[in-house]
């Protein structure tokens, strides 16, 4: 679709003049505003529930080692789901091929979905020490699930009819699968990888709370071991800061390379 | 006449979780070089399931199926197939969709521009071929799935009722387009198709189908001149064949005899 076309098809769904992300923007600022204003007015101390203003200026002052943790942990949460990505779609791809294999293999696989990753990450440090490994790994065990399932799905959901064409051209299998399974498996891939986006996150700080001397996981135990509930508050923004980009720059590849998916077309509730 | 495709005493049961369901019974035809075949039945009667068998991509649970002669055990790739649906591809443009034939038969993509643009042309959507599939109605998108079949040129055209979404007045348009090019080409064509008045003016002969399990009722030879023009249908003997089709269905029940 030319960026014309878009235009126009989002002219005739909404005649506002502001986008539609300043919606949930200032939602989340009238929030904001409702805390400060709750705070202050209902004089809740600091070392219950801190005010943004507060928490903003803590990590404004702190930023130097805020900032080297964030990175500690962002470095972490993106080998986790890279490593993610790479083992979880060509394993769905494979299995999709393969039925008997799918069949030998995916009960193991959600049998071994039920054990909780937080539960095993102590066991995961004592096998694999402090450093930067068994945190990518937590971070990859968490990740790695959603994306298998939501790739299989897509790779398995091809219409017979689209098999039935691409064969009745005398495709070979890998182009089979390179032009017609995997563009109709995107859309659900994206839909895993837009999940484990969010879960990388919390598998890398899992990790750092068992066993860590850095990272934003690590520095949020030392804070609240000194009741400094302003830096907890701070260090928990900073994660969903990063975990909102991260979500954002899964969405943003998403809309580049499926510009033809339903899920990025006008809603279809068009208003008069 | 050389045989083009042959179906001898074919019958297809598909094994569903409720028990096996008899589609076709003793199907037995042989179609010749350039033959325009025209397939009428009731809904269900394993029309569909034929075509699938003629290509290759499903096999006959009792029967042979030839395609010049040699039996089929494989998907038949010299060949064109409109499927019911038009199974276009969401992520592709217009004209990408049509273009994925040559590109998938490892052809020369920029070669079959010209005439994937022709063939648009022909079947009236001049200027789509930069719009995605979504943008295009039902009937729009079978005429490109219609174009995609015809693009390389196949020597057998299988068509499962190609026309099923459009409008009175474009459907006999593209009737006549597909006459043209037929009298041009002189491909063989199976064409699946509800409208008795459209299968009779295509086809040499007109397979009416009973309900299923189907079989073949009657195999009618339209004897009309060609080439076939609007007027035709006007004729007495087309009027004649229309009938005669007619009554079979009400001897077997599909029409209602008032
Ligand atoms: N994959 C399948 N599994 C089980 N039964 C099937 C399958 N495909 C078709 N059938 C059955 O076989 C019969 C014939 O189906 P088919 O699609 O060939 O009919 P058709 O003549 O093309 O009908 P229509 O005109 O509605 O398209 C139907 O009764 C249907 O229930
Ligand atoms: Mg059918």
């Amino acid at each position: 679709m030319t960026a014309q076309a878009r235009d126009e098809a989002s002219t005739v769904v909404r005649r506002r003049w502001w986008p539609a992300s300043f919606d949930s923007t200032l939602l989340g600022l009238a929030l904001i505003l409702i805390w400060e204003m709750g705070v202050r007015l209902g004089h809740v101390p600091v070392y219950l529930l801190p005010p943004p203003s507060t928490i903003l200026m803590r990590i404004l002052t702190d930023y130097r080692s805020l900032f080297m943790h964030t990175v500690v942990t962002v470095n972490e949460v993106l080998i986790g789901f890279g490593l993610a990505i790479a083992v979880s779609i060509p394993l769905a791809a494979i299995l999709a091929q393969f039925r008997p294999l799918e069949r030998a293999f995916y009960p193991i696989l959600v049998a071994s979905q039920t054990i909780p990753k937080v539960a095993i990450a102590p066991l995961i440090v004592v096998w694999f020490g402090f450093g930067l490994f068994p945190k990518i790994l937590i971070a990859f065990l968490i990740c790695f699930f959603p994306i298998l399932i939501d790739a299989l799905i897509g790779f398995r959901s091809t219409p017979k009819e689209v098999i039935w064409l691409a064969r009745s051209m005398g495709a070979p299998r890998r182009r089979i699968f390179l032009n017609f399974q995997l563009p109709a498996a995107l859309p659900h891939i994206f839909a895993g990888l837009k999940v484990a986006s969010t879960l990388a996150v919390v598998g890398a700080v899992v990790g750092e709370f068992v066993a860590s001397d850095r990272g934003l996981g690590y520095q949020l135990i030392v804070a609240n071991g000194m009741l400094d509930v302003v830096l907890s508050f701070a260090i928990l923004v900073l994660l969903s800061v990063v975990g909102i980009l991260l979500f954002a720059v899964v969405d943003l590849v998403e809309r580049l390379l499926l510009p033809w998916h339903i899920s990025h077309r006008p809603t279809g509730q068009e208003q008069p | 006449m050389v045989a083009t495709l042959e179906f001898q005493n074919v019958s297809k049961s598909y094994q569903t979780a409720t028990g096996p369901i008899e589609a076709l019974r003793d199907f037995d035809l042989t179609i010749g070089e350039g033959e325009f075949i025209s397939i009428v039945g009731p809904s269900g009667c394993g029309k569909s399931t034929l075509l699938s068998m003629a290509s290759g991509l499903a096999f006959p649970t009792q029967g042979k199926i030839s395609v010049k002669g040699e039996p089929v055990s494989e998907p038949v790739t010299d060949l064109g197939i409109v499927f019911q649906t038009d199974v276009l591809l969401d992520w592709r443009t217009i004209l990408d969709n049509i273009l994925i034939q040559p590109e998938m038969r490892g052809l020369d993509r920029n070669a079959y521009r010209p005439r994937a643009l022709d063939l648009l042309k022909m079947v009236g959507l001049e200027g789509f071929e930069k719009k995605y599939p979504y943008e295009l109605s039902g009937g729009m998108r079978q005429r490109v799935s219609i174009c995609r079949a015809l693009i390389h040129e196949p020597p057998l055209l299988l068509m499962d009722e190609p026309f099923g979404a459009l409008d009175a007045l474009t459907r006999e348009q593209m009737v006549m387009e597909l006459h043209q090019i037929w009298l041009e080409t002189r491909k063989s064509v199976i064409f699946i198709t509800h409208d008795i008045q459209e299968a009779v003016l295509l086809a040499d002969r007109v397979i009416v189908m009973t309900p299923r399990p189907g079989r073949i009722a009657e195999i009618i030879k339209t004897d009309l001149p060609h080439p076939r023009r609007p007027a035709t249908m006007e004729t007495a003997r087309f009027i004649s064949v229309v009938a005669q089709i007619r009554h079979l269905f009400e001897k077997h029940g599909v029409l209602k005899a008032y």
